[in-house]
């Protein structure tokens, strides 16, 4: 029926009626439905229908006719016609429409090329960031297995060249505390990427000596950045600990003029025995930049022997202080209630700390530079073992120590008497709930009556203490 | 036997055991670094996977790398898988919910 379909279309031409009445042809699709000029009308309906309408043409002129230009078939003018028809297709539905529209019209303006957004695009140049990010990361990583091999091999050359003088003075080098017997490990326990101790023990003079290589943080490119803006060096920390009779009672200091002055302020013992400013050393033959803290004179006369003089003049450099003490407890330690209760627990120690030379940039190589220190180290445990005040010096030595403790006690006088009662409420709560779970009424009355009767006893022992009192102000 | 025992200092009789030093009563030695970049690395994680937002994700990896280089030996190996890996999921979770690369804050 296509073609009975067009005979059909003619007619209703003849009648002069509206295309757009007619929607259940086989062109409704083709029909125009809003109320654009009758020409575009014309035009919607397929150009097949032109060759059987052209004959009628001349004879139709008040009805729709598809109106073609001469000599031209529907398709010659594609772009018109798809302009308009693309017109009437719903905005909503095709995106970007303007733009083809923009491209259809400019056959004589050059081509517009919009960019795609960067969100869009799928190559490998958007992600920068990310990539970025991932070779910090790497470098990072980098970072982390060279440092940490530096570290390690500084620790092994440090250990290579003190080990001799280590394994001749000490019966044991090297514990870590969990082996069951006490046998050298002959190695460094190895605490994290950057510290590294070994204990000795087994001498005369001494307890033991805990040696702590504090190297810098070269594992950790942050701190490595850091270190850029601000220098820092590795660090060699020895501690002598020392039995009762290995030492008399004295407390010393000497060190870089900034490590006194911030000891003084941050160790309990140096603050409380130690209380004038660091002095200088020039009477003995210290360089300048060094400073020494004492109790008493006779202690630095005692300590600063030529021999020691010698060492600390020749490794100035590398000093970083030097700490003698009968009283050492540590840093001081910051309570929340404000005092601490007891007295900090000491201990005899010799404390040295030593800089690495090189600020940073250090070698295996500049390990043996440390090693005439130790040779200093062992030579003070055996001195401080002979050092001995004379009477005077005792006396003085003994009275600061009680000064000391006295004050203490009466800081704490106040915090230790609250205690004190709260330990005697305590004890007379506990015995009220003892007598209250007897379960036998005769036992209950025989307690209370035992507590009321202890409790007149105290009274009255009070009462006698305060007549006492009263008798002796009289 | 005289001349052995002045030379040589060693005593065998009064070797001591090793203590590792006790932190409790030593706070301030310790070093707070990895555990504040643990903790800084768990909070960044979670803000790069609840608000969606890259940048925080890939600071917590940064985060949970710094803390494991400055960590010590003793410490619990499990912690820090267990940041780092909730840092990696951070990164992927944001990626897999907005391909798009991120932007730089300029």
């Amino acid at each position: 029926g296509f073609f009975f379909c067009l005979g059909r279309y003619n007619d209703d031409f003849d009648d002069g009626e509206d295309l757009a009445d007619f929607d259940d042809n086989d062109f409704a699709e083709f029909e125009d439905m809003t109320d654009d000029s009758a020409a575009e009308a014309e035009t919607a309906p397929p150009p097949r229908a032109s060759p059987s309408l052209q004959p009628d043409e001349d004879e139709d002129e008040d009805e729709a006719t598809v109106e073609l230009e001469d000599g031209q078939d529907g398709f010659e003018d594609p772009d018109t016609q798809d302009q308009d028809i693309y017109s009437k297709y719903d905005q909503e539905e095709f995106e970007g429409i303007g733009d083809m529209e923009k491209t259809g019209q400019s056959m004589k303006d050059p081509l517009i090329i919009h960019t795609v957004p960067a969100h869009l695009q799928n190559s490998w140049e958007s992600y920068y960031m990310e990539i970025l990010m991932v070779t910090g990361l790497l470098a990072y990583i980098m970072n982390y297995i060279i440092g940490k091999n530096k570290n390690s091999r500084l620790a092994q050359a440090w250990f290579n060249s003190h080990r001799e003088l280590l394994e001749s003075n000490f019966a044991l080098v090297g514990d870590d505390g969990t082996s069951k017997e006490a046998v050298s490990t002959g190695k460094l326990n190895q605490e994290n990427e950057h510290i590294y101790n070994l204990w000795c023990s087994g001498r005369v003079c001494c307890e033991g000596m805990l040696i702590q290589l504090k190297f810098l943080k070269r594992q950790d490119l942050l701190n490595v950045l850091a270190r850029m803006m601000r220098p820092a060096c590795d660090q060699v920390q020895v501690k002598v600990t020392l039995n009762d009779e290995d030492m008399d009672t004295f407390v010393f200091a000497v060190g870089t003029k900034k490590a006194m002055a911030r000891l003084q302020k941050e160790m309990q013992d140096l603050s409380e025995f130690c209380g004038d400013k660091p002095k200088s050393g020039a009477k003995y033959g210290l360089p300048e930049s060094l400073a020494i803290l004492s109790e008493m004179g006779e202690v630095t006369d005692g300590v600063m022997d030529n021999k020691m003089v010698h060492y600390i003049t020749n490794h100035a450099d590398k000093i970083e202080s030097i700490h003698f003490s009968d009283q050492f407890s540590g840093p001081k330690v910051m309570q929340e209630e404000g005092q601490p209760l007891k007295l900090p627990e000491t201990k005899k120690t010799l404390l040295f700390t030593f800089n690495v030379p090189g600020m940073g940039n250090t070698s295996p190589k500049d390990m043996d530079a440390l090693l005439p220190l130790m040779n200093m180290v062992i030579y003070s445990i055996d001195k401080v073992k002979k050092l001995r005040l004379n009477r005077e010096g005792k006396q003085k030595a003994d009275k600061n120590r009680a000064r000391v403790e006295e004050n203490f006690l009466k800081q704490t006088h106040a915090q230790r008497q609250e205690a004190a009662q709260t330990r005697r409420e305590e004890k007379k709560r506990a015995e009220k709930e003892r007598i209250m779970n007897e379960e036998d009424p005769e036992r209950q009355r025989r307690l209370e009556e035992a507590a009321q009767r202890r409790e007149q006893k105290k009274i009255e022992k009070k009462q006698m203490k305060m007549k006492q009192i009263k008798v002796k102000a009289m | 036997m005289l001349s052995n025992n002045m030379a040589d200092p060693r005593r065998q009789n009064k070797i001591l055991r090793y203590k590792p030093p006790s932190t409790e009563t030593n706070p301030t030695l310790e070093d707070p670094t990895p555990d504040y970049m643990n903790l800084l690395g768990m909070i960044f994680s979670m803000c790069g996977l609840m608000l969606k937002l890259k940048w925080c994700a890939w600071i917590a990896v940064y985060c949970s790398f710094i803390s494991f280089a400055n960590s010590r030996s003793s410490e619990d190996t499990k912690q820090m898988m267990s940041s780092f890996m909730l840092s990696i999921s951070a990164v992927v979770m944001s990626y897999l919910q907005n391909p798009q690369p991120m932007s730089p804050p300029w």
